[in-house]
């Protein structure tokens, strides 16, 4: 690839931490298949080949990008609102963390309602409900028709003890 | 036949899990395996059967069995209504995960069926029978290309065996695995390897079929319908079962122990098991107690010496 | 009786009123399930199976095999529509399908995947009832050699197709690699990367992959934007029908993607998602206007989609055939077989003819069934863009996790349902590309298994791989792919490509 003048004199950030991150794996990925033994047996290709040659290609790639982020310099980029996106990380990170205790209702309708909390609908006294209401029907749906087994917890019991005592 | 359906569906959507279930079955692997199929057989005959009025099948995937069997082994301590599906493959798993968690952490139950290998070869093979193949096994075991499932479990154990019975080093030989699947079988069929290796159930009907040749089987007597000799009648001196069994929760009393095996005797023993049993052509290797907690001690110790024979256990 | 009568009985068969009825609802369920990301056929079927013990076997087969069928197709509508794949074999469709749903012509897209899943099923439910036999005897031809240059081949082909910058490409690719190296390896059972985390053992799983970057990364790339107000997505921009220049371009995808799936399907160790790769590759080679591609190309969307369907049925060569099941879901279906006693295999056609012939009536029945379903749904589907954004990804993630947590509730597999998600984040931000990574996943581990397994059968005699006429056409075809484009290049042709590459920088 030929390119004009490079934009600035900086190199840019973003490929340099690619270059770095890329160079890290191949170190973590070769040090893994050092430990393994070298068990190739007839074919001469053992467990260990094959990752180290990912390896190399990985160590070959962040000098190219690190190249490639002194060539090029900074290139603009579309600032982000980082709100939101902890939001969802969020909001993944509770239902990740309650699942088990709380069930899959209560967890998912978290995940729910900071998921729409990321994308403008704040008011969380309407959503967390909501989104606990949706949950609680999608695990009816799946649980009960499909016997899919999602973690229950005391909502979902709550649930089924009154399903189960109503007269069929 | 549509009711039939309907009220299949209705029954599904009834048979809610319950708040206080009376077994929750741990089937150690994703749906559809072997070991899912076992426990929800389990789950259909307890139910049909009214031993238990609700059971639930749980799915913990991963690792040859060995992650559900440390999360059972965990989180079900004392729990008398706690079960979990297992195999002669976790054996293996156990010990080439260099899992924590091993059998002796469960109370085992009972063995609940088994299927026994087979060795075989396309029918365009100039191989004719078992005792040809032991000749050129011992002549360059390179030489001898063996498809079978992964590596560690029951297929490769089943050579490794057959190598050290042969008086062939177990190191030497040349086993490829496959993910199973069928894979192992396309490459037998398709003559890309010398012989093939895996549950008899896997070809039988190729070998119906006239494809496949069956050289012989790893049962201690021969089976009815299949046309090989044992490999004790060929003079290896090789028997094992892939066997499946079912264990409850460690730390249970010895009266809550008896429930249980109480219970699976009463399942065994019921039409609907043993209609499933022969639905699905599994072998009822049905064996409980003291004598099964024998033959389970003394599958560990030769399957832990064989792994450290191929080298894949230190 | 000759094929053409067992064909007809087989008809009957399926006509009966509650065959259909099976057929409906196992075409149904299979599109709902298959719109789900992460619930792919082979878990609905899985689960189905205890449901259906005592029932007919017939019916229950037949709709086992609508659920396979309607699960290919429903994967599609998510991928095109929300940029999320229900399925593995659906990634493809995302490339370029949800450039064209963004662009407001979800419709057409849609389109174009409806009839042409219809016409790949057709064709090659056909090809499955008149030459089953003949296909399997070549797929057994297939060896590990032969299947690693057929990786080579679509590591060539497919790598071409990843966009503008090949830096990028590769590094995506090579993450992608880097990933499936986790978990036990295959042929040898060591443990590799992974840490001591028994959960790793078992590698990383494609969907749960596929899911993170897709749906978890698309959310927080669109969260993430500042200026969202400006791209809002357009609905319906146009017809929601195909144009009649939409046709002429279609058909032919139809039809290759057809040619590439079915045989694909048929080998042992293909699959749906390399069929659809291949696919993609084929058409943006043959496209007049490759220009397009990346910026919603119909062709990408009509030849991957009839791949996907071609080669479901491909994979039901082997499994009647043989009783070999090639694919997650046709494993299953061999259980439910032996459920009810039948043991698949060459007597199968044999011993059974009825049921054979009535199930591959039924698949005929079942591709019709689906287009008629999903054809007037189009428009309604194409509404899921309309509904606001809070609530539209809210219940993606929703969605996204259910399908997670319902194959395996481990803590384990969530917390890389988010570290993949913010990895995706990441390279859409700085335009690196998703696919490839998932290609890496998929293809990385098949091709190393199959290089050791034919290097092991030949005792690391390194000729073995160029010694089939087989290994060796694919591998002479792959280096065909590598080099041409090179001396294009040099002699100018490949001017105007570079150019426009290096402009989309």
């Amino acid at each position: 690839m030929t390119r004009p003048a490079p934009r600035t004199r900086r190199p840019d950030g973003a490929t340099l931490i690619v270059a770095l991150i890329l160079a890290a794996v191949a170190v973590v990925i070769w040090r893994d298949a050092a430990r393994l033994p070298q068990a190739g047996g007839y074919a001469g290709v053992g467990p260990a080949d094959v990752p180290r040659w990912i390896a190399l290609g990985l160590g070959a790639l962040s000098l190219w990008s690190a190249v490639e982020a002194f060539r090029q310099g900074r290139a603009a980029r579309e600032p982000q609102n980082t709100g939101p996106i902890l939001w969802i990380v969020g909001g993944l990170a509770a239902q990740l963390a309650l699942l088990a205790t709380a069930g899959f209702s209560i967890a998912t309708g978290l995940l729910f309602a900071a998921t729409a909390r990321a994308f403008g609908k704040r008011n969380l006294a309407l959503t967390v409900p909501l989104g606990i209401a949706f949950a609680l029907m999608v695990y009816l749906v799946f649980a009960g028709l499909l016997q899919l087994a999602l973690p229950a917890g005391p909502l979902e019991r709550l649930v089924w003890s009154l399903l189960r005592g109503a007269p069929e | 036949m549509k009711q039939t359906f309907f009220a299949g569906l209705i029954a599904a959507a009834l048979a809610v899990p319950a708040m206080a279930e009376d077994y929750t079955i741990i089937a150690p692997a994703a749906p559809g395996g072997g070991w899912d199929q076992t426990a929800r057989t389990m789950q259909e005959a307890l139910q049909a059967e009214g031993i238990s009025e609700s059971v639930q099948v749980q799915n913990v995937p991963g690792a040859g069995g060995t992650v559900g069997l440390a999360q059972f082994a965990a989180n079900a301590q004392g729990q008398p209504d706690q079960l979990i599906v297992g195999g002669y493959v976790m054996v293996g798993a156990i010990l080439t995960n260099k899992s924590p968690v091993s059998l002796a952490d469960v109370t085992p139950i009972a063995r609940l069926t088994g299927e026994y290998e087979a060795i075989v070869v396309p029918v365009a093979s100039e191989i004719q029978d078992i005792g040809q193949l032991v000749e050129m096994l011992k002549a360059d075991p390179g030489a001898v290309s063996w498809a079978g499932g992964s590596a560690g479990g029951a297929d490769h154990i089943a050579v490794g065996l057959i190598a050290k019975a042969a008086g062939v080093d177990p190191t030497k030989i040349n086993y490829i695995a496959f993910s199973g699947g069928g894979e192992a079988l396309a490459a037998i069929l398709g003559s890309q390897v010398t012989a093939g290796i895996s549950s008899l159930g896997e070809f039988k009907a190729q070998a119906d079929a006239g494809t496949l040749r069956i050289l012989a089987v790893s049962s201690g007597e021969r089976i009815e319908g299949v046309d090989a000799p044992t490999l004790k009648e060929a003079g290896l001196d090789v028997e094992m079962q892939n066997w499946r069994m079912v264990a409850a929760a460690p730390g249970i009393t010895d009266d809550q122990k008896a429930a249980i095996t109480a219970d699976i005797e009463r399942m065994v023993q019921s039409p609907t098991w043993q209609d499933a049993l022969a639905a699905r052509g599994w072998a009822d290797t049905y064996l409980s107690g003291a004598d099964f907690q024998t033959q389970l001690d003394q599958d560990i110790a030769a399957t832990q010496a064989v792994l450290q024979d191929i080298g894949l256990v230190e | 009786m000759n094929t053409f009568d067992f064909l007809m009985q087989g008809l009957s068969v399926a006509l009966d009123p509650a065959m259909l009825l099976y057929a409906l609802i196992g075409v149904t369920l299979g599109t709902a399930v298959g719109v789900l990301p992460g619930i792919g056929p082979a878990l609905t079927v899985a689960l189905l199976l205890p449901v259906t013990y005592g029932l007919d076997p017939a019916g229950s087969l037949i709709m086992f095999a609508g659920i396979y069928y309607g699960g290919m197709y429903g994967g599609s509508t998510t991928s095109i529509l929300l940029n999320t794949p229900g399925e593995s074999a659906s990634i493809v469709t995302a490339l370029e399908g949800n450039k064209m749903a963004r662009a407001g012509r979800g419709g057409p897209a849609l389109a174009t995947a409806a009839i042409g899943s219809f016409v790949a099923g057709l064709v090659a439910t056909i090809l499955l009832a008149l030459v089953a036999p003949t296909v399997v005897k070549l797929a057994l031809v297939f060896g590990p050699r032969d299947y690693f240059a057929l990786m080579v081949l679509a590591f060539v082909t497919v790598s071409s197709a990843f966009g503008d910058s090949a830096r990028k490409g590769l590094i995506s690719l090579f993450v992608g690699l880097s990933l499936a190296l986790v978990g036990i390896d295959q042929l040898t059972g060591q443990a590799r990367l992974s840490f001591g985390v028994p959960q790793l053992l078992d590698g990383v799983e494609v969907t749960t992959l596929a899911v993170a970057l897709f749906a978890v990364g698309e959310a927080l790339f669109i969260a993430g934007r500042r200026s969202a107000a400006d791209d809002q997505v357009i609905a319906v921009k146009g017809s929601v029908w195909m144009t009649a220049r939409d046709w002429s371009r279609s058909w032919k995808p139809w039809l290759r993607g057809t040619a590439i799936g079915f045989p694909i399907g048929a080998m042992p160790a293909g699959g749906a998602d390399i069929a659809t790769f291949l696919s993609y590759a084929a058409e943006k080679r043959a496209s007049p206007h490759p220009e397009e591609f990346g910026h919603g190309a119909i062709e990408g969307v009509a030849g991957p989609e009839a791949a996907n369907n071609a080669s479901a049925a491909g994979t039901l060569v082997p499994l009647l055939t043989l009783g070999l099941p090639t694919t997650a879901t046709a494993a299953i279906m061999l259980a439910g077989f032996q459920q009810f006693g039948l043991q698949p295999g060459p007597l199968l056609f044999a011993t059974n003819p009825q049921l054979v012939w009535g199930l591959i009536a039924s698949l005929l029945i079942a591709n019709l069934m689906l287009l008629v379903l999903n054809l007037p749904l189009i428009g309604l589907w194409v509404r899921l863009l309309t509904i606001p954004r809070p609530w539209l990804y809210a219940g993606i993630l929703v969605f996204a996790t259910l399908g997670t947590i319902g194959a395996n509730p481990s803590p384990v597999e969530l917390s890389m349902l988010l570290i993949f998600g913010v990895m995706g984040y990441g390279m859409r931000l700085y335009g690196y590309p998703i696919a490839p990574v998932v290609v890496g996943l998929i293809l990385g581990p098949m091709a190393e298994q199959q290089l050791r397994r034919a290097l092991s059968i030949s005792q690391g005699d390194l000729t073995t791989l160029v010694a089939s006429p087989v290994a060796a056409t694919l591998l002479a075809l792959a280096a065909l792919a590598l080099i041409v484009p090179l001396i294009l290049r040099a002699r100018g042709k490949g001017a105007v490509l570079s150019q426009l590459a290096s402009d989309e920088d």
